[in-house]
Formats: structure tokens, sequence, C-alpha cells
């Protein structure tokens, strides 16, 4: 009765995260996304300087938000970027939220 | 206590009605000839605050948890929607900014507030609330409005709110307020401070906004100097004012528009007896096939917008953790489709529209009146910008995969559970609205022609939503912020247009279900106001089957020649 199917699959608009992410590659990951909802270049984005100073408003953080649940396939509450507003911050919650990783510690 | 829920609604319209009396009657104080003049003398009726005071409105914006009267949003649109059909300025001005302050209160607040408020309200007195400043609009996280921490705990008030309702005659005001001078979402918080608090000689009422419409309303400002006030005004957390606004706001947004579509009903009630009443090429003016189709479409838009408004109202109820962007659509179409009746309205008024006094006067009076309500608490373009980064989560993890709302949520006369305050999320990844929609394309009945054309419409909107989720999905990430493109705007509002559809679909399937309301149980409205959501999203349908058209006019003229609402509940009107 419910067809399932999508239709055509559009381009992915980011690379995929690794999939055992390390605390590197979960920032490069952020700092990536960061960046394109910022229209700024990836270089630019300080990891310990907060998001808002980069003009990440609260509509841009909500998608964040939602990014992060489709890629790690993780429940997040929608204002996890207000409370961890940095690249650092994020990374410290998502690497403790996707459990302890050998790598990571 | 959710048995009789219908009675007690109903009986409270009944005696609101009843209260206001017959509005053209000249020498009724509360009819439309005295709420013209008090408009023209920039007063609020006093003999329209007198009566709701006698009735006792504040009581619809407290849950009867704490003595009032409050169980259900759709009922309490329902209810307001008697004032707002007399006069809006009465309706936002005597209480609707009550409730707006409230909602923050009784989603947020401690007992004591909660007890508090609920006392200053059933004594009949005001709240006002102030989120926004001039200067910042619907940017509200750039407001400058200072609550400065002391301390010990305790807050210094510094700063200007601008553009408040009863700013000057309130008991209290629910004040968002930096509490924190860093940048971002965790600076604001919610202040609950009583005016009987504040030292006079710290707070200056500021000069009265002159207005295009609502002109009875008493908006000012407020100027604080280093106010201190105790530490227990805080409302919920320290830094978290933005998601208490963001969760307040599902229960206005939905509630608001549904109020407002009272005055949308006067001015289409104006406009038949204008129609019904003047000859023109020997003919009344409703006989000329233009004008009665701009009659017939307008009942449509507010069948429309009442369809939504009341998938939305009763999601928050039904579907809590999905009511965030029903409501942000609800905010977002209902006032553009009632502005835009009323714009066709106008037209076959002809130049009556633009008297300000006699038997069609209060028309221009609505026209003017009713854009606040896309401009209070949230504008168009802010309520899109809250749709736009649900959309991709939405094609990704609900649309076509989902499952169905309930009928209950289409249900004008259901019983609700009561109000979840505490269970309103700000983001959903969950649909039901539209699944509804895609269940009804494949198992609606389709046996008559009028069936058909339901069905086939309903199948169009589908395909719709397949292409809303497409580009969803493509969307670049600079458009799914506040900036995003005028194209992720538009994408927005085609997906207010299609749940507006699978409402209208969920009403008449349920009416069909319950078979209560022959008129709504009828394909023929269901067919007429699909096939008009449909060519609003610029597509061509085929056309309607005979007597869909015919139906819907039909019914309006019963309608007005009965007296009874162009809405969902087809109530007896006084008059």
């Amino acid at each position: 009765m419910i067809d399932t199917s999508t239709g055509s699959t559009p381009q992915p608009a980011f690379d995929p995260a690794p999939r055992q992410p390390t605390a590197e590659s979960l920032a490069r990951w952020l700092v990536q996304h960061v960046a394109a909802y910022t229209r700024l270049s990836a270089d630019a984005i300080d990891r310990t300087a907060p998001l808002t100073g980069y003009g990440l408003d609260s509509v841009a953080a909500l998608s964040l938000c939602g990014d992060i649940e489709d890629e790690f396939d993780l429940a997040v509450e929608p204002t996890v970027a207000w409370d961890h507003p940095t690249v650092e911050a994020l990374v410290a919650y998502l690497l403790d939220a996707l459990g302890p990783r050998p790598e990571t510690a | 206590m959710t048995g009789g829920q219908e009675a007690r609604t109903a009986a409270r319209v009944a005696e609101l009605n009843a209260a206001f009396g017959d509005p053209g009657d000249p020498v009724n104080p509360v009819g439309h000839d005295r709420l013209l003049e008090a408009d023209e003398a920039g007063e609020l009726s006093a003999a329209g605050e007198k009566l709701l005071d006698a009735f006792g409105l504040n009581a619809e914006f407290v849950p009867t948890a704490l003595g009032g009267r409050l169980e259900r949003v759709d009922s309490l649109a329902r209810v307001l929607r008697e004032v707002f059909r007399r006069d809006v300025a009465l309706g936002l001005g005597y209480g609707v900014t009550s409730f707006m302050a409230a909602v923050n209160v009784w989603t947020g607040g401690d007992e004591r507030q909660r007890t508090r408020l609920a006392e200053i309200l059933l004594g009949g007195g005001r709240v006002s609330v102030a989120y926004h400043e001039l200067a910042h609009g619907n940017d509200f996280l750039r407001n400058e409005f200072e609550a400065r921490v002391q301390p010990d705990g305790s807050f210094l008030l510094h700063g200007a709110k601008q553009v408040v309702n009863n700013a000057g005659r309130a008991d209290a005001w629910l004040l968002f307020s930096r509490t924190d001078p860093a940048p971002g979402p965790r600076s604001h918080s919610v202040l609950m401070v009583e005016r009987a608090e504040v030292a006079p000689e710290r707070l200056t009422v500021l000069p009265r906004y002159g207005t295009v419409g609502v002109r009875g309303c008493l908006l000012s400002g407020l100027d604080f100097d280093r106010a201190p006030v105790p530490g227990r005004a805080l409302v919920g957390e320290l830094g978290h004012g933005a998601d208490l606004a963001l969760r307040s706001f599902q229960l206005t947004r939905s509630a608001l528009p549904g109020m407002a579509l009272g005055a949308a009903d006067t001015a289409l009630r104006t406009v038949v007896s204008f129609a019904r009443g003047r000859r023109l090429y020997q003919r009344t003016v409703d006989a000329i096939p233009q004008a009665r189709a701009t009659l017939g479409d307008a009942f449509l838009d507010l069948l429309i917008s009442d369809c939504l408004c009341l998938a939305g109202t009763r999601s928050v109820h039904l579907l809590p953790d999905e009511a965030s962007v029903y409501a942000s659509a609800v905010k977002y179409l209902v006032p553009a489709l009632l502005q835009g009746a009323m714009h066709d309205l106008s037209i076959v008024l002809g130049a009556r529209f633009y008297l300000r006094q006699g038997e069609f006067g209060i028309f221009q009076k609505h026209l003017r009146d009713l854009p606040v309500l896309s401009l209070g608490h949230a504008g168009a373009a802010a309520c899109q910008a809250t749709i736009i980064p649900q959309l991709p989560r939405l094609a990704r993890r609900s649309w076509f995969r989902g499952e169905a709302a309930p009928g209950a949520l289409f249900d004008p006369r259901g019983d609700l559970p009561e109000t979840p305050f505490g269970r309103l999320a700000l983001t959903g990844d969950r649909d039901g609205l539209s699944a509804s929609l895609v269940a009804a394309a494949d198992t609606a009945p389709d046996g008559s022609p009028q069936e058909a054309a339901v069905r086939a419409l309903a199948r169009q909107l589908t395909g719709e939503l397949r292409l809303i989720q497409q580009e969803s999905l493509a969307l670049p990430p600079q458009d799914r912020t506040a900036l995003a493109s005028p194209a992720a705007f538009a994408l927005a509002d085609r997906y207010a247009v299609l749940l507006a559809g699978a409402a209208v679909l969920g009403v008449w399937r349920r009416a069909g279900d319950r078979g209560d309301d022959p008129f709504l149980a009828d394909p023929a409205w269901a067919a007429a106001a699909l096939h008009r959501l449909v060519r609003r999203l610029g597509r061509r349908p085929a056309d309607l089957p005979a007597g869909c058209v015919g139906r819907v006019q039909e019914e309006l003229l019963r309608r007005h020649a009965e007296r009874r609402s162009f809405d969902l509940y087809d109530t007896a009107l006084a008059g």
C-alpha cells in the first residue's frame, strides 16, 4: 500500500564520515559541515571558537543536528550544537555518545 | 476530565455568541457600528472588554488543572474565533497576548509560577509577552535587552522592549532576556516579572505606537533602567530561553490562525450579503458567474484553512513530537490563504470595500486587522525557516515509509487527552499527516465520479510529495540555514500546501466514517478544495466533475441564509 522507494537518489552533499570515527576524523567532518553552512573555507574554522561566531544561525544548527543523526545513526537533542558550541566540544560529545573506541583513547 | 469536552466547548461558543448578539443591530454596544467607532477612536471597545470580563475569557488560557478551562488547543481556537469574528483588536488586545505569554509558564514554569500566573489571569489580570526588539525582528537571538545575573542569583533588568501589547496595563510580563553577553542560543532566558516587583522609578512605559490595523490595541514598550528583580523570576533553566520560546511557539502558531478565521468568516458573510442584495446587469451580483465563483472559492479557502488548523492544533495532543513542523505550516499558510481570500472578496465588494462606515464598513476593518496575524511572533518567513531544516530529515526518514496519522487527528468534535506541555519537541523526524495523504491516494473510496476526482487529486499531491522529497534531499547545505535561497523557501511553501491537502482529505474521510455531517462527508467539497490546492501548486488538474462547485456554493448560500459559520463547525450565529 505504501511505496517505500524514494525516486532518483541525489548526489550526497558531503563525503560520508569514516566508519570508525576518531577525534580527528570527527573534527574534519564537522569542520566541513560548518564551513558549508556558513559559506566559509574549512581553514577559517577554529576548532575551539564558538560556532555562532562564524554565523552558524539557529536554523543551521538544527540542520547540523539532523546531519549528525543521519550520519552516525544517533538520536541527539536538536539543541546539541547549542550545548556544545565549538567543534572541539561537539567532537568530545560525539566520541562519548558513540561509545569508547580504542583508537581515540 | 475528558468526557463531555464537545458539550462544554459548544456551550461556551454559544454563550459568547449570544453575549455579542446581533452584529448588524445599530444599538448593540458590541455590534459592527460601535466596534467601528471604537476603531476610529483608536480604542478597544469598552463594552467588549466588559463582556469578556463577564464571560471570564482569561479562564480559556488557564489549564483545567490550575482552575481554568483550557482543555484543548483546538477548542481554545474555536472559542476565541467568536471574539475574532467580531473584532480582531479585542481578540488580540483583550486576551490572546496573555495566552502567548502564559504558554511559556505552562511549558517551562515551576509550581509557584504556574499557580501565581493562573491566579493573575483568573483574577482578570493581563500578562504581556516581549520576545522581540524592533532592531532584530525574528532574529531574536541577537536581542540586547538584558537580565544581568547578580552574584546572589537575582537579576538587573536593563534595556527596552518595543511593540508590546498591553505593556502599560499588564500585571506581569514575560520577558525574553539576554542573560549572557556571549553570542549564541544559550545566552537567553525567559523571566516572568510582576509589575509590583519593579520599582516604578526604574521603569518607563514607552509611547504608544500607531498602527494600520487593530487600532484599539495598546501597543507600547517597556524601558528598564537597572531594575532589580528576584531570582525566582526565571522561568525554566538559565540559558534555555530559546528552546522554551520555540516550544511555546508550537501552541501559539497553531492556535492563532484558527482564531483569526472568525474575522475572515465575517468578511465573507459581509460580501455574500452585498452580493445577494445588489443588482447589476439586471441580476443580483451573486448570479454573476465570476462573483459567484469568487465567493465559493473564498468559502473553500476558509474550509481548507480550518482543516489545517484542526490538524495542527490536534497534533499538539496526539502527535506532540511532530507538532513543530505542522504549527509552522499553519502559521505560514493560513494567514496567506485568508488574506488572499480577503483580497479577492474586496474586488466583489468593489468601491464599498473602501468605505469606513455603513453596512459593509466592517469589511475594511477586518482587511486592515487580519495582517497582524502574520506579524506577531513569527512572520511567514520565520515559519518557513523553521520548516526548511526539517525537510531533508523528513525526506530521509519519514515520507513514504512512516505510519499514517490517526483518524482522530481530523475529528473536529472528538475528545483529546490533555495538553502535553512538557512533551513538545523542537523538531520532528516523523510526519503522519503526509503519510495519511499517501495512504488516502491508495485507499480512499472512488466509486462516484466525485470520489474518483478526490482520489485522482490525492494521487497528484502524492506525486508532489515525491518531488518535494527529491528536492529536499538535494538541498545544498547553505539552503538549510536562515539564509536559504528563495527556492528553499518555495519548497517550504509547497510542503505547507501539501499538508493542507492532507488535512482536507483526513477531515473528509473522518466525516465519512462518523456520518454525522453530511456536507463534510460529501466528496464534492473535498474535490473542490483539493483542486484549488493543486492549482495553487502550479499544476493543472483535470476539470472537476459536475456538481462539485455547485454543491460548495449552495452550502455557502444555505449557511449565509441560516446564519451559520463558514468553517468545519457549521455553528449557529447570533443575529
